[in-house]
């Protein structure tokens, strides 16, 4: 290969790499086990969805007839956004279209928007609604581990930064590494292209530390690419894809926003009038979604919107994700005007598919990895940890090649601080998990504000500890120690405190608790089998 | 080892010059060349298209900004394209 090419190829994948590997670690730590997040609230709220999935019916007429207890409901539209895998949807209720009803909005003084929080006047509200448990809650209370760990893995939790760029700061930072990771993805291919195939099958265990790394990271960066290619694009499109959306409103759209989402079929924002006359005729709600539901076979609802509630001109729009086995890329859109019982627009779930559908679903469906049950899971998990350890031997390559006697002190003290300090970070975050995990089942009723503090401050503490140690070695022997007790500790905690042993769940079919458990257990035994050869590694020497 | 110092850019201008053409040259043909290809497709689609290929594009130009030898052809390659890229649309905003 040409020399210099091959140069700047690796010194642009050596310093992308350093800039974001502690941050992605971060990402795929935290986005690993994301793709059981549905299982990790089933377990921390021991109200498992897949054990009641036959028994518990999304009641909206209850929920319609417990709210007008405490609201006039009339004229008023109602969002239902539906949570995936779970009895949950959060309600977006808006102020009434009926101006005798409505009262008037109080002017608020322009405040900054932050995060996820809206500015809402008094008389319209924003909760979380539990089917199974039929009681609402607002956005703290129903916070839990899954969102959290989720949230984590683009970084939320740092748009509390309070630097302003028209974009939150954690989302921003995300979006720049994930780029970034996309940059390091490439050129750590071109760099390696010409051995791609003789190094492959090399791998050298008995031999010196650094060219285990070595192997360890080309040979799994090989064979993880294609998945962590797509992760790095699909991770963009995600969280940052304001970045081309933006010029294209501009130019395309004259700057008018809410067109471009309506023709990529992010938003409808089509409007209904409200005629002051009242809609003379009773409405089945819950009936009704269920009709549709049967409509299209094996679809799931995700949207449920309700437009002039009990005025004449009152709609229902129900909208439906297919199942991928029925069909990969869709959506499903049903327009229904209650007055008279006709559907004023049906795009069925199953057959009709666009071509912006099939681009939409292939990045979520590929990032989510929730197209085939969860087997496709439990890859996805395995290739992600795989990425945490590309990144762990990349920091330690990095290390290892400048630690040399031609290399000035102080440069190799500057070095070794910064593989130690990233280090420290990243092996402590599997520990601190599992001990987050243990805490949810020893506190009653965690919140948000709890998650965060027992997280992020025993994750500080370790950190700090590990970094004060001086000793990479040290750290990853310990971590994997503590990774041991902690992660078997974690089923224990459930069945001690939650009541739900692993045969419990086993016996109730809730195979979603059960997963989480076993998740746990594996973890724990992989940590055993890695300290042992670390043991025996020790000894020899 | 590192990477062999003689092969890379030494003077800090020059690098900073090869960052900016990369991020901010490379960026503006990649939504050049999606913006020219509105005029032959419907536009959503081609928007649509771009999540995936825009970025990928943007990763590449990137890339080479510091793989070329010269900067100043880069920015050259970068500012000539984007302008030839846009020429439709510009004849469009004037009409």
């Amino acid at each position: 290969m040409n020399l210099r090419r091959y140069n700047i190829y690796f010194h642009t994948h050596t310093i992308s790499g350093i800039i974001i590997c502690a941050l992605l670690y971060v990402i795929f730590f935290a986005g690993s086990f994301s793709f059981f997040r549905d299982e990790i609230s089933a377990w921390q709220k021991s109200s498992s969805y897949e054990a009641n999935r036959e028994v518990v019916k999304r009641d909206y007429n209850f929920l319609l007839d417990s709210l007008s207890g405490s609201y006039n409901l009339k004229g008023r539209d109602f969002s239902f956004y539906l949570k995936r895998n779970s009895f949950g949807t959060y309600v977006d209720m808006s102020t009434s279209n009926d101006t005798t009803v409505s009262k008037k909005p109080e002017v608020k003084k322009e405040g900054r928007r932050r995060g996820r929080g809206r500015e809402k006047n008094e008389d319209s509200a924003y909760f979380t609604y539990d089917f199974a448990k039929r009681q609402t809650s607002d956005y703290t209370q129903s916070y839990d581990m899954g969102e959290f760990l989720y949230r984590l893995h683009f970084l939320a939790q740092l748009n509390q930064v309070p630097i302003n760029i028209g974009t939150p700061f954690g989302y921003l930072v995300a979006g720049l590494v994930s780029f970034l990771f996309l940059f390091a993805l490439i050129t750590g291919l071109f760099l390696h292209w010409d051995k791609i195939k003789s190094n492959f099958f090399t791998f050298r265990p008995w031999n010196k530390w650094k060219t285990v790394w070595t192997d360890i990271h080309t040979a799994l960066g090989v064979i993880g690419f294609p998945f962590q290619f797509m992760f790095a694009v699909t991770g963009v499109v995600l969280i940052v894809n304001f970045i081309l959306l933006t010029p294209y409103s501009k130019i395309l759209y004259k700057g008018d926003e809410a067109k471009i989402y309506q023709d990529l079929a992010y938003n409808d924002a089509s409007t209904f009038a409200y005629t002051y006359k009242p809609l003379n005729k009773d409405f089945d709600l819950t009936r009704f979604v269920t009709d549709v539901e049967n409509r299209w076979s094996g679809a799931e609802v995700s949207r449920v919107l309700v437009k002039n509630y009990q005025d004449e001109n009152m709609h229902v729009i129900v909208e439906a994700k297919p199942s991928p086995k029925e069909n990969f890329a869709g959506s499903g859109k049903l327009v229904y005007r209650v007055k008279d019982g006709k559907i004023v627009s049906e795009k069925s779930a199953n057959t009709e598919s666009s071509y912006i559908d099939h681009i939409k679903a292939l990045v979520y469906h590929l990032h989510f990895g929730d197209f085939g049950g969860k087997p496709i899971r439990v890859i996805y998990f395995v290739l992600g940890v795989m990425g945490c350890v590309v990144i762990i031997s990349g920091i330690l390559i990095w290390l290892l090649a400048r630690d040399k006697n031609n290399v000035p002190a102080y440069k190799r003290k500057f070095n070794f601080w910064t593989a130690n300090i990233f280090m420290a970070v990243c092996l402590s975050m599997l520990p601190v998990t599992a001990f987050t995990f243990i805490m949810l089942k020893v506190l009653d009723n965690p919140m948000q504000s709890d998650i965060y503090h027992w997280y992020f401050y025993s994750w500080l503490v370790l950190s700090l500890y590990f970094i004060a140690r001086r000793s990479i070695a040290l750290t990853n022997k310990q971590s994997v120690f503590l990774s041991i007790v902690l992660c078997m500790l974690v089923p224990i905690a459930n069945g001690i405190f939650g009541g739900n042993w692993i045969w419990v769940s086993f016996q109730a079919d809730a195979f979603d608790i059960l997963t989480i458990d076993i998740l746990f257990i594996l973890l724990s035994l992989t940590s055993l089998f890695v300290y042992l050869k670390i043991r025996k590694k020790q000894d020899k020497k | 080892m590192p990477a062999n110092k003689k092969y890379l850019t030494k003077s800090p201008w020059l690098r900073l010059l090869k960052i900016l053409a990369g991020f901010v040259g490379g960026y503006i043909v990649m939504m050049s060349f999606h913006l020219c290809l509105t005029f032959v497709f419907p536009k959503e689609n081609v928007i649509a298209t771009s999540f995936i290929t825009g970025y990928i594009l943007w990763a590449f130009l990137l890339l080479w900004a510091f793989v070329a030898e010269n900067v100043w052809k880069v920015w050259l390659t970068y500012i000539v394209l984007s302008l030839l890229l846009l020429t439709p649309l510009l004849f469009n905003l004037s009409s």
